[in-house]
């Protein structure tokens, strides 16, 4: 345990060497750190060339939409302390421009790529901007506040009453379970209120319980 | 890749050709492409091509509430979703500040270690069909079915469990359930010589398998390969032990490595984790009947509970390697932000597009297997 200490202490003196960042030791394998985005390259470099700080293990982005900005998270792992530094920036969100951290960390490539995909940031210095997950996808980048999918959904779909040509066959010749209209689940017709009203209409030619 | 989007490439007249493996072969793991252009049989570039399985998970549950969200979770990661489901209990209970009783903790890792367990024989099975060798395959997914028999019994579901909530696990197990989860680590533990006869004493599988995909420890390290790939390289690094979680720091378990650094060497590390995995389940079984305990803590009523604001980061151990969840509150009622990291997101891109290079065509689905890549987390 001493000797974790020890070792933590030695990063805080490390760290002291960048200005403007912020150090928050939320337990004993958790640390965060809040850094401008300008000094956000250098501090990465410090983590994995002096603290040893190798694995990248995700970069996350918040969109913030009230502040105009998002938020960066990038999680890095050190094998040797057994520690998680997440290093917090913050970017505006007009024009959505970074820089890539894909010469200090490999892994960055497709973290980046799938942010740039999903909120539309993009990253300079990154070797594959090209979508990946949403090849026929040309509208606004999904994953931002902005973007309300449900919306989209109503505006570009239409619900069917479900009421094919064999279930018909069956309810004429008297068999099956016939749900009405207004008590099917993407009806639009009058919500029902009475008490009862969701119960299934069953035919009584079949079911003589 | 639908038809009418589709555009050949054009390339000056040469003797390379492209192929498309996927989105829906037999030598691919789910539905997931790989582009690869081929000069012979030697790949000379792979492209992952991903997409095919996207529900935009991270974006559905931010419209839902914390507790609606524990339907989505297993569904992330569809041969190991346990993982997934316990991990982002965890984050909640970061956030919440929950305390887990202790019973809770336990019967959490008996669940991971089961699914630990079938998640391997599944990929053996994968593994092994790569090779030509179709009895593995059978076997694997009839032992893995008893595994699943047990979670039927535990949880009424086989594959998505939904047995965790943040606070603790639905229900307790029913009587006479530690009887028969040891009855099955029995037969399992029976099979394990047969699985040993079968693959790793079979000159087929040895010699498709020694020298393909190596992974040296460096580019291990700088791909950010995780889970049992990683150990495969020699190097003993587990979430279980080095970041603690559950009470895994409780348990007497062994890191098994492999030095070759190949799909002979990932399978062997896997081989060896189903018997460490019994271990860790015997020893839970054995200390499950002296902690009477509570299964779960109280919670707000969940349909209108606001999740303290703030933002975790859990990592877990899951069959294939490290997963982690990145959740924000804002104090809602629902998440603000979620966002997975799951190992195949490196193992089936940036790992399998490297490590096809320069192999021949035939061993582009065992890496891919010897991986153990889950597309559904890729795309999530």
């Amino acid at each position: 345990m001493s000797e974790g200490k020890a070792l933590s202490t030695w990063l805080d003196n490390l760290l002291t060497e960048l200005e403007g960042i912020e150090i928050r030791r939320k337990s004993s394998r958790r640390l965060r750190i809040d850094v401008e985005a300008s000094a956000l390259p250098a501090l990465l470099e410090l983590l994995r060339g002096r603290a040893s700080y190798v694995h990248l293990s995700a970069i996350s982005c918040v969109d913030w939409p009230d502040e105009a900005q998002f938020e960066l998270v990038y999680h890095v792992w050190s094998y040797e302390l057994q520690s998680l530094v997440s290093a917090h920036t913050r970017i505006p969100r007009k024009p959505g421009v970074y820089i890539s951290v894909y010469d200090i960390y490999t892994p960055a490539a497709f973290f980046e790529r799938d942010i740039h995909e999903m909120f539309g940031v993009f990253f300079e210095g990154s070797p594959d901007m090209s979508k990946f997950i949403l090849t026929e996808w040309d509208g606004p980048p999904p994953m931002r506040k902005d973007f309300d999918s449900e919306a989209w959904v109503n505006a570009h779909f239409d619900f069917q009453d479900y009421n094919p040509d064999w279930l018909q066959e069956i309810i004429a010749q008297g068999g099956g379970i016939a749900i009405r209209p207004d008590e099917q689940r993407f009806s639009r017709g009058p919500e029902p209120t009475a008490k009862g009203a969701g119960n299934k209409t069953v035919d009584k030619g079949t079911d003589e319980r | 890749m639908r038809p009418e989007n589709y555009e050949a490439q054009r390339h000056p007249p040469s003797n390379e050709y492209e192929l498309n493996i996927g989105p829906n072969h037999p030598g691919i793991e789910g539905n997931y492409a790989f582009k690869l252009r081929l000069h012979g049989d030697r790949v000379i570039e792979g492209r992952a091509d991903a997409g095919y399985l996207h529900r935009g998970f991270e974006k559905l549950m931010e419209g839902r509430l914390w507790i609606q969200n524990l339907a989505i979770t297993p569904r992330i990661c569809v041969p190991d979703p346990v993982p997934m489901e316990i991990s982002y209990c965890l984050a909640v209970e970061d956030l919440c500040g929950l305390e887990v009783p202790e019973r809770a903790l336990w019967l959490r890792v008996l669940q991971a270690e089961l699914s630990r367990l079938a998640a391997h024989l599944f990929t053996f099975g994968g593994h092994a069909a790569t090779t030509g060798m179709y009895t593995p395959m059978f076997w694997g997914i009839a032992d893995r079915d008893l595994i699943l028999d047990l979670f039927e019994e535990l949880c009424g579901g086989r594959v998505y469990h939904i047995y965790n909530i943040p606070g603790g696990v639905r229900r307790d197990m029913p009587p006479g359930f530690i009887e028969r989860v040891s009855n099955t680590l029995d037969y399992l533990e029976t099979r394990l010589p047969d699985y040993d006869n079968l693959m790793f004493k079979n000159l087929v599988f040895v010699q498709r398998a020694r020298g393909v995909g190596v992974i040296s420890q460096e580019q291990a390290l700088d791909w950010a390969v995780t889970g049992p790939n990683l150990r495969a390289t020699g190097l003993a690094l587990d979430v279980r032990r080095d970041d603690p979680y559950l009470i895994y720091d409780q348990l007497a378990f062994d890191i098994p490595t492999e030095d070759g650094g190949d799909a002979w060497s990932r399978a062997l590390v896997r081989r060896k984790e189903l018997f460490e995995s019994i271990k860790i389940i015997r020893q839970v079984l054995a200390k499950l009947p002296s902690l009477p305990g509570p299964i779960r803590c109280p919670i707000p009523n969940p349909l209108a509970w606001n999740v303290p604001a703030g933002s975790t980061y859990v990592r877990m151990e899951s069959s294939k390697g490290e997963l982690a969840w990145y959740v924000v509150s804002n104090g809602s009622e629902k998440p603000y932000r979620t966002h997975v990291r799951g190992p195949s997101q490196m193992h089936a891109v940036q790992v399998l597009e490297k490590l096809s290079i320069g192999c021949r065509i035939e061993d582009v689905a065992q890496i891919m297997f010897s991986l153990d890549a889950c597309p559904p987390e890729v795309d999530r």
